[in-house]
């Protein structure tokens, strides 16, 4: 949406700014639609794995850190929550505390990134990164297949929480200066936001509940 | 939305989670996918519906966010009805004849 405070005058093109809020709104939906197909494509290959292996692969799943996933998902849905705080402070005309809400938000997604790192460098000194450092004499053949999709799917969430993260600090900077871009967004920021959320509440199950009562 | 609204959410949201991981070392054998599963698809429509604000969306906006996971359930669909009717013998994995 484009923000009727920060840009009382829509682009040409636009009958008026309720239009153009509708259309960035729709346009953004649609490319979310993408990546939920992009990151549904990993979820059908897990079920596949999960019917072709069984037990195999959620035996695989036990080998995941469950405390640390669990902390990094509440990590990631309080980001979310700041996040939905930051676009309500906009609402309510409140320069401040959006810049603040998404300096927190940003922050919890640093923390998130944080928290994978240290859980990836476990797993190196488990020996279970497949393709660099994985022992093939301690793992099965089902367990190295398991964190190449692991490492696949972490690590493309990863990249989309690093690019959010990007924008959502220019944004918290702009607005603490008066300068955000006519274009840009914080509500569309936020729906991006918490779409990266959502991917992750599903990987979550997946990765990390999967074998825990094996 | 207010930001009573999203308090309620957020705390919802960490509920269903220590939830989802208590009942994650549950005995439920081979439910358990399902189970988590089912509480990830509640913590999700409480994103879509409150944080993404479709619960006050037009419905054109809706039917687009509707659009990407409909397609997605025909996807997931039509994989698993081919991965559960296979009748070949799967390769193992472990010790390939080399």
């Amino acid at each position: 949406m484009t923000d009727e405070a920060a840009n009382p005058a829509p682009g040409y093109q636009y009958a008026d700014a309720v239009q153009a809020s509708e259309v960035s709104t729709l346009g953004m939906w649609t490319f979310l639609a993408t990546e939920v197909l992009f990151f549904g494509a990993l979820v059908a290959g897990y079920f596949s794995y999960r019917i072709w292996y069984g037990d195999e692969w959620i035996a695989a799943a036990a080998h995941t850190k469950v405390v640390l996933g669990t902390a990094n998902t509440a990590v990631l849905l309080t980001s979310s929550g700041c996040m939905a705080m930051a676009v309500w402070s906009q609402d309510a005309k409140a320069k401040r505390a959006t810049s603040l809400w998404l300096a927190a938000t940003a922050v919890l997604g640093l923390l998130f990134i944080a928290i994978k790192s240290y859980e990836y460098f476990l797993e190196w000194q488990e020996h279970l990164v497949p393709a660099l450092d994985f022992d093939p004499s301690r793992y099965g053949g089902v367990t190295e297949l398991f964190f190449t999709w692991y490492f696949c799917a972490t690590g493309l969430h990863a990249l989309h929480l690093l690019i959010g993260i990007g924008f959502v600090v220019f944004a918290a900077i702009a607005i603490a200066r008066d300068r955000l871009p006519a274009g840009m967004s914080i509500r569309i920021l936020g729906l991006y936001w918490h779409f990266v959320d959502i991917v992750w509440i599903f990987l979550f199950p997946l990765i990390y509940l999967a074998g825990r009562n094996g | 939305m207010s930001a009573m609204t999203v308090l309620r959410c957020w705390l919802a949201l960490m509920l269903l989670l220590a939830l989802t991981t208590g009942l994650a070392f549950a005995p439920l054998g081979s439910a358990t996918l399902f189970v988590s599963l089912t509480v990830a698809a509640a913590k999700a429509l409480l994103v879509l519906l409150l944080f993404m604000e479709l619960k006050a969306g037009n419905s054109l906006i809706r039917a687009f966010a509707a659009a990407g996971f409909f397609w997605l359930m025909i996807m997931i669909a039509l994989t698993a009805a081919d991965y559960t009717h296979r009748t070949d013998v799967r390769v193992p994995l472990d010790n390939p004849a080399d």
